[in-house]
């Protein structure tokens, strides 16, 4: 009889976790597709030569405004690596780039909708996600300006397809219609000849084609799409067996516990942030079935870290960056994130 | 034919037509209530919409031109392992009928304790609407904003909740309770006030629906004050075609 008992338990317990994870999948799927689907439609149509020629070259401004493109460019962590590699190697100063690639899975209007949605009765957590993923991002990009010349924490692939910095500042605009990247072929050491102006990494990056019709970049929109549908889907799909798994079979006592102090909830949420993975397009509903328990500023921690670097993007960030810079940029942004999750924690009341 | 048959093209069309299926019968059979909140519901079923064109075209370039465009992409899983899991999760979503939350769930997460509202602030005050108009959630969001049971005796209540049987509590006490929704399940929670019966709760089973009027009073129930609802009457009642409220 206890058995049955045990066993009518199990079955509850089986159930309300399946729920769980079919909720949290019928929930994000929505906004993983818009994400996709923006971010292979930008991938295809968008120039960024012409928006990097736009921006201002004082480091703190490059900053800025890279945290911002992410409202131009709504791509979730997985494409904004290959979008920031495309600008960098159009030129843009390394502050624009790396503020972009921080901030922009977080700073864009999918992801404020997303967490919107999501955390409807906490309507600041939209606004402290955003304020800070900008106000960390620009504070390490700003770091990353110091170092005018990125190409030693480039992968050699495309630091090589690099030009030095520039050192009058005044070119750009007199340059800004020339084919950029055809002037640093004299850079080219021992690799051969490899023309620039067709550069050797683009092939990988993008699937811009120029001169192509409407249906064949329809046709590639859509092949995008569903690449990057069937790879997130299946990150989200794990995302969400870990969330439902820890609901239902980890203690309540154990998560009450880790999730009401002011530190260990931070570290446990950022730690999961960083294993976990998920897009960031759906990571606030992965937040949200720790909300309840867990500090606010454990879960603002949660939704700044995850988009900026977790486990799965750091391949990604391993294809154009130096595992050198990988790991600086990894240091900076949790120890920023868990400073400033922290004194939310410990200063406001929210 | 003589060519061999495109199998990724054919799984990748399946895999879009199976997730679009699963979202859109959750829709056709009423259970997408189960998973989200109402104002959620046009996205999930765009989104279904959506797959389900998505499949038509990638189905199409199995009868017209099988040779993908190869767009080159930086591959995270190998891509066989994210259709599988895809698929795999697809055609169980399909089979698989989901279930509200139950009382054990509710009792898991402390319902029976009476500090049970620890986020969510309130969007709306049911101050001001007649007692007997209050639902489950406007009773608790009442308490939490003024929590001393005296206020509130002898007046008239009318809501339906599932029972849950609260294991140290006295067997003629039952706990009428209700999951909230701000989103979708992964962040429902419990809400309940305790009922005292003239007999044995065992008359009600957990988790069957109940509709209950009667009289608020406060009672002391497992060594703390609260609010009581003292029945008139409790009727059994159907499932609510939404078992959340919000």
């Amino acid at each position: 009889m206890l058995s049955l008992f045990a066993l009518a338990g199990a079955m509850s317990q089986f159930n309300q976790g399946l729920t769980l994870f079919l909720s949290l999948l019928v929930e994000a799927t929505p906004f993983l597709l818009l994400g996709v689907a923006f971010s292979s439609l930008l991938a295809i149509l968008v120039d960024e030569r012409k928006l990097v020629a736009l921006t201002p070259k004082n480091p703190v401004l490059a900053a800025i405004s890279g945290s911002l493109f992410g409202c131009l460019f709504p791509v979730c962590e997985c494409g904004n690596v290959p979008v920031a590699r495309r600008l960098l190697m159009q030129g843009a100063p390394s502050a624009l780039a790396i503020g972009f690639l921080l901030a922009a899975p977080t700073v864009n209007p999918i992801v404020f909708w997303a967490t919107w949605v999501a955390f409807r009765d906490q309507p600041s957590m939209v606004f402290w996600r955003v304020g800070l993923t900008i106000l960390i991002s620009v504070i390490i990009a700003c770091v990353f300006s110091v170092q005018k010349d990125l190409r030693p924490f480039l992968q050699p692939a495309i630091a090589r397809q690099l030009l030095p910095p520039e050192p009058e500042p005044t070119l750009a605009t007199a340059t800004s219609d020339s084919p950029l990247l055809t002037r640093g072929t004299y850079l080219l050491q021992s690799t051969g000849t490899v023309k620039l102006d067709q550069p050797l990494v683009s092939t990988l990056d993008t699937a811009v084609l120029p001169s192509a019709t409407w249906t064949v970049k329809a046709q590639a929109v859509l092949e995008m799409m569903l690449q990057e549908f069937r790879e997130l889907g299946a990150v989200l799909v794990m995302g969400s067996a870990i969330a439902a798994t820890v609901q239902v079979a980890i203690p309540r006592e154990w998560i009450l516990a880790l999730g009401q102090g002011p530190i260990t909830s931070i570290l446990a949420m950022m730690l999961l942030a960083w294993v976990v993975s998920i897009c960031s397009t759906v990571d606030s509903f992965f937040a949200l079935s720790f909300a309840s328990i867990f500090t606010s500023g454990s879960i603002l921690a949660f939704l700044v870290f995850g988009p900026m670097i977790d486990l799965k993007n750091i391949s990604l960030l391993l294809t154009t960056f130096k595992s050198r810079a990988v790991i600086y940029l990894f240091v900076l942004a949790a120890q920023l994130t868990f400073v400033f999750t922290l004194a939310v924690n410990l200063y406001t009341s929210w | 034919m003589k060519r061999t048959f495109p199998w990724p093209i054919a799984l990748d069309a399946l895999a879009l037509l199976l997730w679009g299926l699963m979202i859109l019968r959750y829709w056709w059979t009423g259970r997408l209530a189960v998973l989200l909140h109402p104002d959620y519901h046009w996205l999930a079923i765009g989104a279904g919409w959506l797959l389900l064109l998505m499949a038509l075209w990638r189905g199409a370039a199995l009868l017209w031109s099988p040779k993908s465009l190869n767009t080159p992409h930086i591959a995270l899983l190998p891509r066989r392992w994210s259709l599988a899991v895809l698929l795999a999760v697809a055609a169980f979503g399909i089979i698989y009928i989901p279930r509200p939350f139950t009382s054990d769930t509710a009792l898991a997460r402390g319902i029976a304790e009476p500090v049970a509202l620890t986020r969510s602030q309130p969007r709306r005050f049911a101050r001001n609407t007649p007692p007997e108009e209050r639902s489950l959630i406007d009773w608790i969001r009442l308490l939490n904003v003024y929590p001393e049971p005296d206020a509130y005796t002898d007046e008239p209540v009318n809501i339906t909740g599932f029972v849950i049987h609260p294991p140290n509590w006295p067997d003629d006490y039952l706990l009428a309770a209700r999951f909230v929704l701000t989103c979708c399940a992964a962040d429902a929670y419990p809400v309940g006030l305790p009922v005292q019966l003239s007999g044995d709760r065992e008359e009600f089973a957990p988790d069957s629906w109940v509709n209950i009027t009667g009289t608020m009073m406060t009672d002391t129930v497992d060594g703390q004050r609260r609010l009581v609802i003292q029945p008139q009457d409790v009727l059994p009642v159907p499932e609510p075609k939404n078992p959340y409220e919000f």
